[in-house]
């Protein structure tokens, strides 16, 4: 769609005025709009070794829209996020044993097609100021599944250099399998979701900050993967996991400014652990590198290590009246090991941004070494570009 | 490393680091143009944050960051 010419000259004029050597369209906190665009595509490796059935895994397509305005001469800022998917692909379906009680991988017969829709929109009251409150309504949308949620979290400085943050949400989600009565699925499920943080932020000198918090979340309902089956001795079951979970975690970043060349680092660490013995280790390095003319470079390192939920088995061979059991491999141990490359340039109001990252995962990788095989474990690729705009 | 002895190795990090924050000089608002910077938010972009989240929510046992959650999807 063509500007209209009004607006064209608004833009035109508004482009004029900007130094030419304006660092980042988002370096400015006065823009009372902005629009961001992202289309990003998500692939995931084919399994290697022995599998069965079709090897290609997922691959989605999702389209992000975001736009960030000012209402009521300031005193409120509201944002609304769109999202569109659309996934296709196989997934794990589960493991059997072979004639030497190797594990095999299944994988879903047909090639699983369905797209995802969501709306997000947070309203934050006195968005200028230091101290304020955000209050936030989502909704998620899939052919099998409806998630919708609510949230309200609080930013209040306690001196000039402490900032506390807390705050909660709850998401009802429903559960409705396709083909459930083929597979004797179950038809027709819930689950609900607390969350609750708080933080802690500390000025720390003229070029740091820390940030310290911890997050717990109550898991209750159904938990299971309607689509996962296990094999039970000389049963193939549908997955059983317990019907409430909490997880807490602990979480630590820290940012510092290296202004004199235009760069900034970004180090987040992560503890996780959860009542079905899942614990977890994240590390993540950014570094930020402005390059000048607008162009701006961010290299991203991250480690995650995940040691195994009591219940996961690839397989019984001779189970012993186990009430819980999933081959699910988001259960197993591992480690993970991911790459990612952003170049953004910034044009007056306007900021472009292409990006590419690389996600491999393995046993190797976890920092505890679990016995039980993980057959499914996923490399995958994920691109993206994007466009950002911001109008005073 | 054993999993126990990391987390208290990250709990004495974080403790150093509040005591570290509770012994810093304090910096002046007009000191504060470095930490003001689009590159030193929490979160630059948090467009593309939230997908790189949903994607680690979709292939891993652990999720979450500082602040409120969202709802679930069905990848997970």
């Amino acid at each position: 769609m063509r500007p209209s010419a009004p607006l064209a000259a608004l833009l035109s004029a508004a482009t004029a005025l900007l130094p030419t050597a304006r660092a980042n369209a988002a370096d400015s906190d006065e823009a009372s709009t902005r629009a961001s665009y992202r289309f990003s595509e998500y692939d995931e490796d084919a399994l290697h070794g022995t599998v069965v059935g079709d090897p290609r895994r997922y691959r989605v397509l999702s389209q992000q829209l975001a736009v960030d305005t000012k209402l009521d001469g300031g005193a409120w800022g509201v944002k609304l996020d769109a999202t569109h998917e659309v996934m296709s692909g196989s997934s794990p379906w589960f493991v059997a044993p072979d004639a030497q009680q190797r594990p095999v991988q299944v994988l879903s017969g047909a090639t699983i097609r369905d797209h995802r829709s969501a709306l997000s929109v947070a309203l934050t009251q006195n968005p200028g100021a230091s101290a304020n409150t955000t209050y936030t309504v989502s909704y998620s949308g899939e052919r099998d599944y409806h998630a919708a949620a609510i949230g309200a979290e609080r930013s209040q400085p306690l001196d000039t250099a402490t900032t506390l943050g807390y705050g909660g949400s709850f998401s009802h989600d429903l559960v409705e399998p396709t083909d459930a009565t083929q597979y004797n699925r179950i038809a027709h499920a819930t689950k609900n979701t607390a969350s609750t943080f708080a933080s802690l932020s500390w000025v720390l000198d003229r070029d740091s900050v820390l940030q310290a918090g911890v997050q717990v979340n109550l898991g209750h309902g159904y938990l299971t993967d309607p689509y996962k089956l296990f094999s039970y001795g000389a049963d193939i079951l549908a997955e059983r996991r317990p019907d409430r979970r909490v997880e807490a975690a602990g979480l630590v970043r820290y940012r510092h400014s290296y202004a004199q060349i235009d760069a900034a680092l970004h180090l987040d660490y992560r503890y996780a652990q959860d009542s079905w013995g899942l614990t977890s280790h994240t590390l993540e390095a950014s570094w930020y590198q402005g390059l000048g003319h607008g162009w701006r470079l961010v290299p991203t390192l991250r480690w995650y290590s995940q040691s195994a939920a009591r219940f996961y088995a690839p397989f019984l061979a001779a189970p012993a009246g186990q009430r819980f059991y999933s081959s699910d491999y988001r259960l197993g141990t591992y480690g993970a090991f991911t790459t990612s490359i952003n170049v953004r340039k910034a044009i007056g109001r306007w900021e472009f941004s292409l990006g590419a990252e690389r996600y491999h995962s393995a046993k190797g990788l976890a920092l505890e070494g679990g016995s039980a095989a993980v057959p499914a474990l996923v490399d995958s690729t994920r691109v993206w570009a994007g466009l950002d705009f911001g109008l005073d | 490393m054993r999993p126990d002895l990391l987390l208290r190795l990250a709990c004495a990090l974080a403790c150093g680091a509040v005591l570290a924050a509770c012994a810093t000089t304090p910096v002046q608002p007009w000191e504060r143009a470095h930490l003001a910077r689009w590159d030193m938010r929490w979160d630059p972009d948090s467009v593309q944050t939230a997908m790189k989240q949903h994607a680690y929510f979709s292939k891993e046992g652990s999720s979450g960051t500082i602040g409120a959650a969202g709802g679930g999807c069905g990848c997970n």
